[in-house]
């Protein structure tokens, strides 16, 4: 992975000034929407990415974690009057909190169950957005406040969603490289090989679970301050559909492919018409042809193509066993062990 | 309250209908398909169509129904079920499937349109029947149809024999000469015709509506969960039961809650008897 830090560092580097100084060459102020939108839904997606991505919990539902972070902001800046950005944190406590409640008992059912224990649980919030009419305006919806002085234009809500978006990236980065995310993986290939190593699977299912819950309710804070105005109709199984798609597009167990993901699947309906009419028609397309020629994801064959590129190598997965440094490795374990058994 | 019991009974009978077609698949394939439910809003939908937009008897338009089913059931397999399994990852077919409803519920969504069409009346009766009304009464007909229906197959039939020697035992099925591949296409499009049957017999309680698929999914899956998977009669009690279940608690509660206590069913029963009421307990040894 640290292989070609410098190159990626530079991209990152380049990546980062692009995304913040995107206000300023940007062309008008929908294009500047769009950018934000772009970075409320990664907020979000980064979050589910280390659930299915990595853990491999197909959670199809976390549009009703994001509409529990909408209506709590909405209702508790609109009616109560509390800082926005405190709210923000609260909205992420909260969806924390509906996370964990989720996921106690669903974690536990296999793939599909769980699956359906989610869309269930996004329907259910429909449901019940609805029917507590006075809570959250029912089918009239709500209006929502925006953020206080420095994050009250769109400028400046947009380099909030990016603060917002390279913090949550970053954790999941974190989480992913290290020793986490190696458990994660583990428990993703097969649960049982991952319990006799002692991963605690549990446990780590729902810790990653409940912080995706964070980030959707963070999400879903900014998502309806972005909207300005929320009804059900907002928060649409599909739109939990699209967030899924998004990941396994852009291809399982990476980061920068979810995010890739992401863009192209915002971006790409809102600047070809036709696509917008079609609308989940055509993520359904991408989903099923993803599926059946390139299950690891998109980015996972731009990956092998830059590394074939790179390489020109025959075999881009090959490895080559250094077998002087494994045997030098072995020896010394030997080594060890011997010295041990002497001290015992 | 008759009324509502025998509302109950009928949506109930649609649930098991939906919960029947997922064991047809499932137990070839080991797969459960979340175009389920699409198969009987399609039934309904092509029903309508060929009835209102095409003027066509009801006979005609049923077996219509019936065939569109039995091919949808046909393309999943062929489409999302066969390189899948073929590769042998736990959820592809999940992925795949689940790509397929939505495509397919945005298509006849476009095709269609999005509001809810009435489905025309099949037998000349008043509107006054009341507890007697055809849509109550056909549905609850076209499930204990096809559970007998499927009984005698199972049971009478080589080719039902067939199937649950692949059921039990892929392997050892093909170890014996039979196609497994056919046999899984085969019970696909039963599963299809079947739930095209359903989704036809039902279309009056139902109405001829795109975004019927999703939710049967889920109701079909959660009957079949608390009956138990694998378990035909599992399906039957676990459809009526929740159907009669969201009735009785419309009728107490109000309507707003009805996915809500669904789903809480579905978590008790997983608590306390996680292979449903009639499932069987395969637990794998270690």
């Amino acid at each position: 992975m640290t292989t070609s830090s410098l190159p990626r560092l530079g991209t990152l580097a380049v990546g980062g000034i692009l995304a913040v100084t995107l206000p300023f060459w940007v062309g008008d102020f929908y294009q500047l929407h769009l950018a934000a939108l772009i970075g409320v839904y990664w907020v979000l997606i980064a979050g589910l990415n280390l659930v299915v991505g990595y853990t491999g919990q197909l959670s199809i539902g976390h549009v009703g974690l994001l509409s529990i972070g909408s209506y709590a902001f909405a209702i508790v800046v609109g009616r109560y009057g509390v800082d926005p950005l405190l709210t923000l944190a609260l909205a992420g406590a909260l969806g924390g909190l509906c996370g964990f409640l989720l996921g106690l008992p669903s974690l536990r059912l296999p793939g599909f169950y769980f699956a359906m224990a989610t869309m269930a649980f996004a329907l259910i919030m429909a449901e019940l957005s609805l029917a507590q009419g006075g809570l959250t305006g029912g089918g009239a919806g709500l209006p929502v406040p925006g953020f206080a002085a420095p994050f009250d234009t769109p400028t400046g809500f947009y380099w909030l969603v990016l603060l917002v978006a390279a913090l949550i990236t970053w954790m999941t980065w974190n989480v992913a490289r290290l020793m986490w995310g190696r458990g994660l993986i583990a428990l993703r290939d097969s649960e049982v090989a991952a319990a006799a190593v002692g991963v605690p699977i549990f446990r780590l299912k729902l810790t990653v679970f409940t912080f995706s819950g964070v980030t959707a309710g963070i999400g879903g804070a900014l998502f309806a301050s972005l909207q300005s105005y929320i009804t059900p109709e907002t928060f649409v199984f599909e739109l939990g559909l699209f967030f899924f798609v998004c990941i396994i597009i852009g291809g399982r167990g990476s980061i920068l492919g979810p995010f890739v993901g992401t863009v192209v699947l915002t971006a790409l309906p809102e600047m070809v018409a036709p696509l917008a009419k079609l609308g989940n028609f055509f993520y359904g397309l991408l989903l099923l042809a993803v599926v059946l020629v390139v299950p690891e994801g998109i980015g996972h064959v731009i990956k092998s193509v830059l590394a074939r590129l790179q390489k020109k190598g025959p075999d881009p997965k090959g490895l080559q066993p250094d077998i002087g440094r494994l045997a030098a490795a072995v020896r010394r374990g030997m080594r060890q062990d011997i010295q041990r058994g002497h001290a015992s | 309250m008759l009324t509502v019991l025998v509302s109950g009974l009928a949506i109930g009978a649609l649930y098991a209908a939906t919960g029947l077609a997922y064991n047809i698949m499932f137990s070839t394939s080991k797969v459960l398909s979340v175009t389920t439910g699409h198969i009987c809003m399609l039934g309904g939908v092509f029903g309508a169509y060929f009835m209102l937009d095409l003027g066509l008897p009801a006979p005609v338009a049923l077996v219509g129904a019936v065939l569109v089913g039995a091919a949808f059931g046909l393309l999943t397999e062929v489409i999302a079920i066969r390189r899948v399994l073929a590769r042998s990852d736990e959820h592809l077919w999940l992925l795949s499937t689940l790509a397929l409803a939505t495509m397919v519920q945005q298509a006849v969504g476009l095709w269609w349109g999005t509001e809810p069409r009435p489905f025309p009346r099949l037998a000349d009766q008043d509107f006054t029947a009341g507890v007697l009304d055809q849509k109550y009464w056909l549905p609850i007909a076209a499930v204990v149809a096809m559970a007998l229906g499927l009984e005698f197959f199972y049971r009478r039939t080589m080719y039902g024999k067939v199937f649950q020697a692949v059921s039990e035992d892929a392997f050892a099925a093909r170890a014996r000469g039979i196609a497994t591949d056919r046999t899984r296409a085969l019970s696909f499009a039963i599963a299809g015709a079947l739930g095209g049957l359903a989704g036809f017999a039902a279309g009056q309680l139902t109405f001829a509506f795109f975004a019927l698929g999703l939710t049967l999914t889920l109701y079909g899956f959660i009957a079949l969960a608390v009956g138990g998977l694998g378990s035909n009669v599992g399906a039957l009690v676990g459809g009526v039961a929740l159907g009669l279940f969201q009735t009785l608690a419309t009728y107490l509660f109000g309507g707003e809650y009805q996915q809500t206590i669904a789903v809480g069913l579905l978590m008790v029963v997983l608590l306390v008897k996680p292979e449903g009421l009639f499932g069987s307990k395969k637990v794998r040894p270690v």
